[in-house]
Order: structure tokens, then C-alpha cells, then sequence
């Protein structure tokens, strides 16, 4: 049995441009989400009022938004403001999903390291080291394990929501697929139900083993 | 400090406030559908919760098992690809169903989905115990799960599922694509026109954080208020 014609050009199209794109926004957002989001989520522990304030804010206004929102922001308000911050659209979902998950990340890390006791701390002191060397070499490293379930769950998200990053053109793999089955379409060929569907195969067979893999984490971690 | 405030221009605040002036009209119907459509759907995915939430936690036949394929391939899957399915694929087999329609049925399918899981693992958090105490002064099957599980899984299960409502809300947003007017797709349509687009956003962005903050502090103060009496151990 050989696939219909209509098939190769269209799956090939998805995968090569739309699935890249998807995969490679995915790791960009996981990456940025991780490095301010662990920071920001370090520095909310001080007690400085300034800082926890700002962070705090930062926190539950990007949490708090929903996404496509907050893609709308920094796609068509921020170049409002200076020119300089005009991007495309595949940079601007990425900085969106950062924003989003960052915050995402913050609150989870500062669970995580006021998680550690008290004794680690006192005991890191004691043993000479200063704030940054006591949190990067005796708090992290335990926060982190604590951090890799909601890290991994956070990460099946950030794959859910590149989509929608379809809504201001970029091209993503819902992108991608949409305009394939439009111009099957204007050729008299539809095939909407195959092409959506098989997008949600391919995410469910990304997402399901990760949730899993989550879940896994979380169980071992009690 | 107060002079970089008085920088910040007060001319900022009247121009956001004449927008909202000039448009009010469009404004309130945008954020009546939103509302809408979340009430609709907060209600639906409630009661799929409950239900399903119910069947899961008491592994009934078949229905367990198409509860846990339905929460697995919504929970595992885009839903603005579930939009897209709705509302752009299904009329290749001729279901057309309007933006309305596919607005509130894709929220509802979504947040049942999430909703299914937070039930579950109230119900299943409610120790055996109580339901053998409850056996023991002759309740059965139907009533012990409506005198005892029920109120305590459904006390553990609240505050997720209000996460879950939360989550609906912000996803109502989505219908933009399908071009139904909630608050979002009104707000980008009165942008297109007035090109006012600092002002739209400002109070598009507040309008979501005054509804997400709000239920957030509800979730805050029943946490502390439902809280179980033994969970204070």
C-alpha cells in the first residue's frame, strides 16, 4: 500500500520547516525560561523588599497573562515604543515564551531553595562561604533535583504553547500545516482532518513520553 | 522617585482612560463574551470533572478506561490545534459549527480534561479509612461516595480545579483565531482602527490580570479555609 500523492510534499514541508522551527523555538524557550527564570527564582529568597517586589510583580503579571497576549505585546506594542524593538516572528514568540516561562520557573525555584533547611545554609556559612558561593554550591545543587520534575512538566507545556505562535505567521509546525491544507484546499483537494490530525499525533507522541517522564521524576523525588 | 512617576506622565493615564471612553461600547461586549464563554465552560468542565473525576478515582469499566484515553489526548496535545480541528477540519465531513459554538465547546472539552485529573486525585486522596467508617455506620456504594468521599475529595480537589478555571479563562483568548469577539479579538479590531495600540494593550493585558489575579486570591483564601483539619498535623 503507497500514500497518495498529496502526502510527501505536505509531510515533508511540516517536518523540514514546521517541526524544525517548533523543536528549535521549544529549546530556545527551554533554555531562557531556565537561566532567568532559576536566577530571578534564586533572588526572590533575599529579603530586600526593591527586588522581591519587582520580581514578585514580574512573576504573576507574566503568569498571569495569557500567552497569545503576551505574544501580541512584544510582536506589535513593543516596536510601538522604539524601533529598536521590532523582531520577527518567530523571535518574538520566542521572548514571549521566555517571559511566560521564566516566571513559570521563578516561582517553582523559589519553593525549591526555601525548600533546602535552614541547617544547609547555617552549616555553608560556617564553613566560610559567602552568599553566591553558599547558594551555588551547597543550595542548588539540592534545589535543582527538586526543580527537575516541574522543569520537565514545564518543558511539555512550552511544546503546547509554540503554537501559538502560529497566530502571528511564524512559521511553526501548526503554521506550516495550516497553509499546506489551504493550498490543497484551493486545489480542490481537502484534507484538513488528516493533516491537523496527524499534528496532533506528532505532539502527543512528544508530549506523552515527557508528562510520563514527569510524573516518573515526581514519584521518585517523595 | 515621585518625580520619575510625574515623568511617567499623567497624560499616559487620560489617554488610556479616553480610549477606554471612546470604545466602551465594543469594550463591554468583548468582555461579556469572554465572560460568557468562560462561565459556560467552567460550569461544563465542572460537571466532566466531577463525573469522570468520580469514575476514575472508582476505576468503573469502559468508562475509566475512555475517561483516561480522553484526559491523555487532550492533556498531550495543542489546544489551538484542538481549536483548529474544531472549527476548520470538522466541516471536511460536513460539521460546521459556528465561532460560538467552538468557543465554548473547545474550552469546555479542555478544562474537563484537566479538570477529570484534579477529581481524581481528590477522591483518591480521601484515605480508605473514612470510606470503611462510613461502610461501618451503613452507608453504601451511591451514598458513600456522596456523604464521604464527594465533600472531602471535593474539598482537596478545589483549588486545582479552580487553577484549571483559571486556565480556561486565560484560554478563551484563543478564539481570536476563529475570529469569535471576546475580549481579545474586539481589542485587536479597535487597535486595527485607532492604531492606538499602547492603550489597547494596557487594557487588555489589566482587564485578564484583574480576572486572574481576583480568582487567584479566591483559590488563596479558600486554601486556608477548606483546609482539612488533619492537614494542620
Amino acid at each position: 500500500m503507497s500514500l497518495p500523492d498529496w502526502v510527501e510534499p505536505v509531510a515533508r514541508y511540516i517536518i523540514e520547516v514546521g517541526l524544525a522551527n517548533t523543536l528549535k523555538l521549544s529549546a530556545i524557550a527551554l533554555v531562557g525560561s531556565s537561566v532567568i527564570g532559576i536566577t530571578l527564582g534564586t533572588l526572590l529568597t533575599i529579603r530586600f523588599l526593591p527586588t522581591r517586589a519587582l520580581i514578585r510583580l514580574y512573576i504573576e503579571v507574566w503568569r498571569g497573562l495569557p500567552i497569545l497576549i503576551t505574544i501580541f505585546i512584544v510582536y506589535f506594542a513593543l516596536p510601538t515604543v522604539s524601533p529598536s524593538l521590532r523582531f520577527d516572528a518567530l523571535t518574538a514568540g520566542a521572548i514571549a515564551l521566555i517571559l511566560w516561562g521564566s516566571a513559570q520557573v521563578a516561582e517553582a525555584t523559589r519553593g525549591a531553595v526555601q525548600s533546602i533547611p535552614r541547617e544547609q545554609h547555617e552549616a555553608a556559612s560556617a564553613l566560610g562561604f559567602g552568599w553566591v558561593g553558599r547558594h551555588a554550591f551547597v543550595i542548588m545543587p539540592q534545589a535543582l533535583r527538586r526543580l527537575l520534575p516541574p522543569v520537565v512538566g514545564l518543558l511539555v507545556n512550552i511544546i503546547q504553547n509554540t503554537t501559538i505562535v502560529q497566530v502571528i505567521g511564524a512559521p511553526e509546525i501548526l503554521e506550516t500545516a495550516e497553509r499546506q491544507v489551504e493550498r490543497l484546499t484551493f486545489e480542490g483537494d481537502i484534507h484538513a482532518i488528516e493533516i491537523y490530525g496527524a499534528i496532533m499525533v506528532v505532539f502527543f507522541c512528544i508530549s506523552f513520553p515527557l508528562t510520563r517522564l514527569a510524573a516518573y521524576l515526581e514519584h521518585r523525588l517523595t | 522617585m515621585i518625580a520619575l512617576l510625574g515623568l511617567l506622565d499623567l497624560s499616559f493615564l487620560q489617554d488610556t482612560w479616553s480610549f477606554v471612553q471612546d470604545n466602551l461600547d465594543e469594550l463591554a461586549e468583548g468582555l461579556r463574551n469572554t465572560l460568557k464563554v468562560s462561565a459556560i465552560a467552567i460550569a461544563g468542565s465542572f460537571v466532566i470533572g466531577l463525573l469522570l473525576g468520580a469514575a476514575r478515582a472508582h476505576r468503573v469499566p469502559v468508562v475509566s478506561q475512555l475517561a483516561a484515553v480522553y484526559v491523555e489526548v487532550i492533556r498531550n496535545t495543542p489546544i489551538l490545534v484542538q481549536i483548529f480541528m474544531l472549527f476548520f477540519a470538522l466541516p471536511q465531513v460536513g460539521i460546521r459549527l459556528d465561532a460560538f459554538t467552538v468557543a465554548w465547546l473547545a474550552v469546555t472539552i479542555w478544562g474537563g480534561a484537566f479538570n477529570t485529573e484534579n477529581f481524581r486525585a481528590g477522591f483518591e486522596a480521601v484515605p480508605l479509612r473514612y470510606r470503611e467508617a462510613g461502610a461501618a455506620l451503613g452507608f453504601k456504594g451511591i451514598s458513600t461516595f456522596a456523604n464521604i468521599t464527594l465533600p472531602i475529595g471535593g474539598r482537596i480537589a478545589l483549588p486545582s480545579s479552580i487553577n484549571t478555571y483559571i486556565s480556561v479563562v486565560k484560554n478563551t483568548s484563543l478564539m481570536y483565531v476563529i475570529a469569535y469577539p471576546e475580549l481579545t479579538t474586539v481589542a485587536l479590531q479597535i487597535n486595527a482602527l485607532t492604531l492606538q495600540t499602547i492603550e489597547t494593550f494596557t487594557v487588555l493585558a489589566l482587564t485578564y490580570l484583574i480576572i486572574v489575579w481576583s480568582l487567584s486570591i479566591v483559590i488563596r483564601l479558600l486554601e486556608s479555609h477548606l483546609a482539612l483539619p488533619e492537614d494542620s498535623r
